[in-house]
């Protein structure tokens, strides 16, 4: 590829960042809350699991993935009875991403959500708010700073992934081949120029999207979260 | 608005207990007490955020918890309209937008709620506003606007006037008054301002330590001798409520609802025909046996001696002026004028000491 802009590779790193981001999002901001507004026995073991993708070796996290998704596997074998195949496709890569960014996410909204003064969610309920809508209308909001914050993180994280990555997406060109495996497959190929290019696009996007999240958490007045004492 | 008021709570946090029955048929039912003293707690249970414990609560006849049914109105069945101390404004929102989270309540008549709601509280210039450029006072009545747009069938206000300062309060308790007034709403006062609890209530219960010491008309509970010490550390004093007849030079005339006319200072502008309520502390009011001659005071009332209440570090000379007051004078003093009731005596009053409340 001798140094041309690889921008298929660009674009699916960045597709497969962006949807891994949504995908993490729901779960991240549930456990967040939950475990921000809840003390319940087990909980620390919650935080403890929720840790481990960050700090376990990415390419145990892929064997994982490889395992549950695999053709055989308890998860695989379900998705492949409705004819759905996600080892070695860019689903695959979209799971690696999302499960790698999960802890960093579901700890910022368990941050954001802490520093939310459970009062507005009374508040919201005297007025008639079922549980669900004060969380959607008042406790989201409020918490909203911290919540894309993470997301940002996540996304970030996503950009780079590559040890579970590699495991259950390979390195098919064009098909799953983000920035982080086609470095790998280059540096392989004794291609490099090549990589020493997607190494420099590597770097301008987990610049751009460091960049963003700081310029958002600058932009965003900080968001008052708790009632000002008088 | 109809039907009786009954409250029991139990529950236990930590070493405070809380232990409370009220029976009224009134419909605005003041809960005064020092901080600590539970009143705050009660109020919780009338929230629902104390279900676990078995209440039992009934509101104006609209049963809230019954234990012996099991049944429990959820916090958000309650249509309760919660002010408290710290307004909790949306901050995420702006104040129309505050509003209308509560009005969106009322349904059908949200339209109306809401309109009312401005009105009543003239919220009209604040609507635009972002919550955090509001003063306190402004935010004491979007806050208090909020409750009453979600056409609440009761309003719990905790402590509303206890973040502002003096002023600010006798700026915003007028608006609470004509809240009171415009709405035939069973209210649910907190406060430990024994001022407050004068003007605003027609029923008061005090609580100490978890349970209710004294229930009854605030005026004849709070000068009580069973009250009183507590009533006293808080600050109690006489309260007057009076209209303006004439302003003057600095001073304006007042006619109390007694009949009485009252000089009192009047460095803002008053407007003829504005109801006032004017604080005068017992130990600012003194007795003269005779008419004195040239003095300085400017209020000086015939009276009579009816009553006499010995205190802890005084008396407590209960006289009718046309208006019923309390003096507070020394045993020395009370020895020296040879008072007794039933004995003519003269109130004196310096118009400074006439405080406006509201």
């Amino acid at each position: 590829m001798n140094g041309e802009l690889p921008a298929g590779m660009i674009a699916l790193t960045l597709r497969v960042a962006a949807v891994a981001t949504l995908l993490a999002l729901p779960p991240a901001v549930a456990l967040g809350y939950t475990l921000a507004r809840h003390r319940f026995r087990g909980r620390s073991l919650v935080q403890a699991l929720v840790a481990l993708p960050m700090v376990l070796p990415p390419v145990a996290v892929g064997l994982g993935l490889l395992w549950l998704f695999g053709r055989r596997g308890p998860l695989g074998a379900l998705l492949d009875s409705v004819g759905i195949e996600i080892i070695f496709t860019w689903y695959a890569a979209v799971l690696a991403a999302a499960l790698v960014g999960f802890p960093l996410f579901a700890r910022a909204c368990e941050q954001a959500f802490a520093e939310v003064d459970p009062r507005y969610e009374r508040m919201a309920r005297s007025l008639g708010a079922s549980p669900l809508r004060a969380f959607a209308t008042v406790s989201v909001p409020l918490a909203r700073r911290g919540i894309l914050y993470g997301a940002l993180l996540a996304f970030a994280r996503g950009l780079g992934e590559f040890g579970a990555t590699a495991i259950v997406a390979g390195i098919v060109p064009a098909r799953t081949e983000t920035l982080a495996l086609g470095i790998w497959s280059r540096i392989q190929t004794g291609d490099d120029a090549g990589a020493r290019a997607l190494c420099a696009a590597s770097f301008a996007l987990a610049l751009g999207a460091m960049l963003v999240a700081e310029l958002w958490l600058r932009r965003e007045a900080p968001a008052v979260v708790s009632a000002a004492r008088p | 608005m109809s039907g009786e008021t009954c409250i029991r709570a139990r529950l236990a946090r930590g070493e405070f207990t809380l232990d409370v029955e009220l029976r009224t048929d009134a419909r605005v039912v003041v809960l005064f007490g020092p901080s600590g003293s539970g009143k705050s707690t009660l109020l919780e249970v009338l929230l629902g955020l104390h279900a676990g414990t078995s209440p039992c609560v009934r509101i104006a006849g609209r049963w809230l918890d019954d234990p012996e049914r099991r049944f429990s109105l959820r916090i958000e069945e309650r249509d309760l309209g919660w002010v408290p101390q710290e307004p909790l404004l949306f901050p995420h929102l702006d104040v129309a937008a505050n509003l209308r989270f509560g009005a969106r309540r009322a349904g059908a008549e949200a339209g109306r709620a809401l309109a009312d709601a401005i009105d009543v509280l003239e919220l009209g210039p604040l609507l635009a506003r972002r919550v955090d450029r509001l003063s306190g006072g402004e935010r004491s009545r979007v806050a208090l606007g909020r409750a009453l747009a979600s056409g609440p069938r009761a309003l719990l206000l905790d402590e509303p006037l206890a973040s502002l300062d003096l002023p600010l309060r006798a700026r915003v308790l007028p608006y609470l008054l004509r809240v009171r007034d415009a709405k035939d709403l069973p209210i649910f006062y907190v406060t430990h301002d024994p001022d407050e609890a004068q003007v605003v209530g027609e029923w008061v219960a005090v609580l100490d330590h978890g349970r209710v010491v004294a229930t009854g008309e605030p005026r004849a509970v709070l000068w009580s001798r069973a009250v009183l010490p507590l009533s006293e550390a808080l600050g109690l004093e006489n309260v007057i409520e009076a209209r303006v007849r004439a302003c003057g030079d600095g001073a304006a005339q007042v006619e109390t609802r007694g009949g009485v006319w009252l000089s009192v200072p009047a460095p803002a502008l008053l407007a003829e025909g504005e109801t006032l309520r004017l604080g005068l502390p017992a130990r600012d009011l003194l007795l003269a046996a005779e008419p004195p001659g040239r003095i300085s005071a400017r209020n000086v009332l015939p009276a009579r001696v009816v009553r006499l209440e010995p205190a802890d570090d005084g008396v407590l000379v209960h006289v009718d002026a046309g208006e019923p007051l309390v003096a507070k004078l020394t045993r020395d003093a009370v020895r020296a004028l040879e008072l007794a009731p039933g004995q003519p005596v003269f109130c004196v009053i310096k118009a400074q000491s006439l405080r406006r409340l509201a």
